[in-house]
């Protein structure tokens, strides 16, 4: 049995193309083709998840029908009552799975979770959306089929963007008319070739010409530095590991974000280039905005009312220095359990706050100066800041310091 | 009309690309030749994409070029390297270096499939290392990164029933390699079991190396390091005639120089990147469990003589030694190592395979090794003198008689007493 893994090489795009074409002349007519797109989503499924890959797809299964239960069993209890600590239990119980297949690997040093599968987290992240607005009484009723239309949808499954519940139905149900769609076709064919650029050339040129290479000099001088490995070649992997990142993970979302509006729903853009940000916070608007918006709108918004309402920290400045620290932890745990995901997080905690003092001191002095050569030392400087966190995200640090030795 | 006509603007650049795409790789056209310059570059690049490829190779090898087959010794470019003396004193060949880190038997067998009609008859160097002959065999990663679907496209096609036939299609599917395309994988199938390989996998096959030799022919050039500049620095420190006394004085002085950061005789920049600190402590008889004389390799190396069998190559060969020093620090067994020797050398001449250059007893000699288990400047001297006249002069048509014994696991797991 063939595995095919997303976007992996060009024949991935064929396959795509082939698959969706009656779905995309049907929507060209302003009709959605209903049991076309559910066979043909269960067949790229198939091929994600099936042949060498089966036990992935076999965890999905038993993911998606736990998923059901607790989503579906909240709403059930949402139309008879409203207690808090339901609600609180059910956000728990949605993110149990996800937060076993984080432990796992350092538990068991580099064991993978038999539960976990490609995209768990993207889902999670879907499933803890559903709950928490349940509970605000934005979404009402539940509808089974189109949860699983969502949390399903084959484009987005291994690695997002983020889409949410709300306007994905809204999409799904509502045909754009056939200028909108013509619209949407022409980005999408602009997204895909613009996806291969990043991915196909430039992520190929930094991630895996020039990393291995900059990587092996940079573990040569380990001992530059008073032994801090700190070197010339370091600096470089840090440039080069940014680059990488970026146009792997933009490459990616592009081609995730084209393969949405050939079918009709228009998955929200991840990147806005960010490497022109201003500030850190102007940076987090732009960088795998999805994800962002995400924690901003379910973690940090809702604690920050939490503390308000609670009366938690008098001092009003504290209260977003909290939560930012809060949603930033929980970030880079939820990128794993290891030292650099977590300082990740914190450095950005760290830099957002400073970023805020900064913010509240130029609002006070507002002589200071403020034109194109104070804002490309702005750029610049988040630049810098940007990739240094970066060289903590990648784990080389690790390799250099712990593991090389 | 209208919105018809912005379809067009949309997917008529796409399907225009697409199919210019499709045509430029799928009509066998060819794309003209290589200069003479891509072909030295090529010879010594001891690029994997050289290995995979088949235009250089083949334009090269017409051009005067001869193979030497080898693995990471063939990286220790000084300027006693087969390729520097060669340039430097305007000899009639020119070494094409195919080999480096991890090939062994099994990749060098596949790298000469598509050089048939370049080998037939003619002369080629073999260097066998017996490092080659661990327990386990080649190892399937580093198969894996000399793998090259053309030259196993171009096997398949005229694979025979035969015992080397069916047992290199085994070793093939026992790689990953060997099944990453599922049609090249029946096919393997088919070999393995005797069956013949079907009209619809062979018209698949076939369209498919169409298309891999348009890569090839179209991209093989670009990228190609820069080992040439190494080689042209090395000639310049030779001197301007060849004078054998006056080579190996500067092999010893060259030697000297470049060995004083250790007391195993092994070059400076070697020693301080791979082995100095704690390093070197912890490989402190880290060998002495090795054992070379049991191996899958035997069985592979057998595919390869049989190749140069069939195709009539005169082959000369070389067993490199060991740094003496090396092996007595990390417990190399010694007598160990000679019954390895021995059986790749009894294996070599039962079938007539009788140039042999074994030079394992040089392993003590100062300077021969530049550094674990690599030759550097005397030891390419000592080569040099085999190779030249075996490469310059007429040699006589050798007399091939294979026997299909050593593919079995007996023979592999055989150990040849003195």
């Amino acid at each position: 049995m063939i595995n095919l893994q997303p976007y992996g090489n060009p024949m991935y795009f064929v396959y795509l193309l082939v698959g969706l074409l009656p779905l995309m002349i049907g929507l060209y007519f302003g009709k959605r083709f209903v049991v076309y797109q559910t066979i043909i989503s269960a067949i790229f499924l198939l091929l994600i998840f099936g042949g060498s890959k089966w036990q992935q797809g076999l965890a999905l299964i038993g993911y998606i029908v736990y998923q059901f239960i607790v989503v579906g069993g909240y709403a059930v209890y949402k139309r008879r009552a409203n207690q808090t600590w339901v609600f609180v239990c059910t956000v728990i119980l949605s993110i149990i799975p996800l937060v076993i297949v984080k432990i796992t690997p350092a538990i068991q040093v580099g064991r993978q979770s038999l539960i976990g599968f490609l995209g768990i987290s993207y889902l999670t992240f879907k499933s803890v959306q559903m709950v928490m607005e349940m509970r605000d009484g934005t979404i009402k009723k539940f509808d089974p089929i189109m949860f699983a239309r969502f949390l399903l949808f084959f484009p987005t499954i291994s690695s997002g963007p983020i889409d949410r519940y709300r306007r994905f139905q809204h999409d799904y149900i509502q045909i754009p008319d056939r200028k909108h769609y013509l619209q949407m076709l022409d980005k999408a064919v602009h997204y895909i070739f613009l996806g291969f650029l990043y991915k196909f050339i430039l992520s190929y040129l930094f991630g895996t010409m020039m990393l291995p290479k900059i990587a092996h000099i940079a573990i040569m001088h380990r001992e530059a530095f008073f032994h801090t490995g700190i070197s010339l070649a370091l600096v470089g992997y840090m440039y080069t590991y940014s680059m990488y990142l970026f146009f792997d993970f933009a490459g990616y979302s592009l081609f995730a974000v084209a393969a949405s509006y050939l079918m009709g729903i228009e998955t929200p853009m991840n990147f806005n280039q960010p490497f022109k940000a201003h500030n850190i916070k102007d940076f987090w608007n732009r960088w795998h905005m999805t994800l962002s918006f995400w924690f901003r709108d379910f973690i940090f918004m809702r604690l920050t009312f939490f503390i308000m309402k609670h009366r938690l920290i008098k001092n009003r400045k504290r209260i977003p220095q909290v939560a930012y620290l809060a949603n930033f932890l929980i970030m880079g745990f939820w990128h794993g359990v290891t030292w650099y995901y977590i300082v990740y997080g914190l450095f950005h905690a760290g830099a957002i706050i400073i970023n805020d003092y900064w913010l509240g001191f130029k609002k006070k002095h507002r002589q200071l100066p403020h034109n194109r050569l104070t804002e490309g030392i702005a750029i610049f400087i988040t630049f810098n800041v940007v990739c240094f966190s970066f060289l903590i995200f990648s784990g080389f640090l690790n390799t250099l310091w712990f593991s090389a030795r | 009309m209208k919105t018809k006509g912005k379809l067009w603007l949309i997917f008529g650049p796409v399907i225009i690309a697409a199919g210019l795409l499709i045509l430029l790789l799928s009509l066998p056209i060819g794309f003209g030749h290589f200069n003479s310059q891509t072909e030295k570059k090529a010879a010594v690049s001891l690029s994997p994409k050289v290995f995979r490829g088949r235009k250089i190779k083949q334009q090269a090898l017409e051009n005067g070029y001869v193979p030497f087959f080898g693995s990471s010794e063939l990286s220790r470019l000084d300027e006693f390297h087969p390729s520097v003396l060669a340039a430097k004193y305007h000899r009639s060949y020119r070494p094409f270096l195919l080999g480096n880190a991890g090939s062994q038997s099994l990749t060098h067998y596949f790298t000469m499939q598509n050089l048939g009609t370049q080998l037939k008859g003619k002369k080629v160097i073999f260097i066998i290392s017996p490092q080659w002959f661990t327990k386990e065999g080649q190892r399937p990663d580093a198969f894996g990164f000399y793998y090259s679907p053309l030259q196993t496209i171009d096997w398949i096609i005229n694979a025979k029933n035969d015992t080397a036939d069916r047992y290199a299609a085994k070793r093939l599917l026992e790689m990953p390699s060997g099944r990453s395309s599922e049609i090249g994988e029946a096919a393997l199938e088919n070999v393995e079991h005797g069956k013949p390989v079907s009209e619809f996998q062979k018209m698949f096959l076939k369209f498919k190396e169409t298309i891999l030799l348009n890569e090839d022919s179209l991209f093989s050039r670009f990228q190609l390091n820069n080992n040439l500049a190494k080689v042209q620095k090395g000639e310049k420190s030779l001197p301007a005639h060849y004078s054998i006394s006056k080579l190996n004085h500067l092999a010893v002085k060259v030697g000297r120089r470049e060995t004083t950061n250790n007391k195993l005789g092994i070059k400076n920049t070697f020693y301080k990147t791979r082995l100095s600190g704690n390093r070197i402590k912890d490989l402190k008889d880290s060998q002495t469990k090795l054992d070379y004389r049991r191996s899958p390799e035997y069985s592979d190396f057998e595919l390869v003589l049989n190749q140069f069998a069939k195709w009539h190559v005169n082959v000369q060969f070389i067993i490199p030694p060991i740094n003496a020093r090396w092996a007595d620090y990390t417990g190399l067994s010694i007598p160990m190592i000679r019954q390895t020797d021995q059986k790749i050398e009894y294996q070599l001449r039962q079938q007539g395979f009788n140039n042999v250059l074994d030079l394992s007893d040089y392993g003590n000699e100062k300077y021969f090794m530049e550094d674990t288990i690599h030759l550097g400047w005397r030891g390419w001297l000592k080569v040099d003198q085999t190779v030249n006249p075996f490469l310059t002069n007429k040699q006589p048509q050798p007399n091939y008689i294979i026997q299909n014994r050593f593919f079995s696991k007996n023979w592999q797991n055989t150990v040849k007493n003195e």
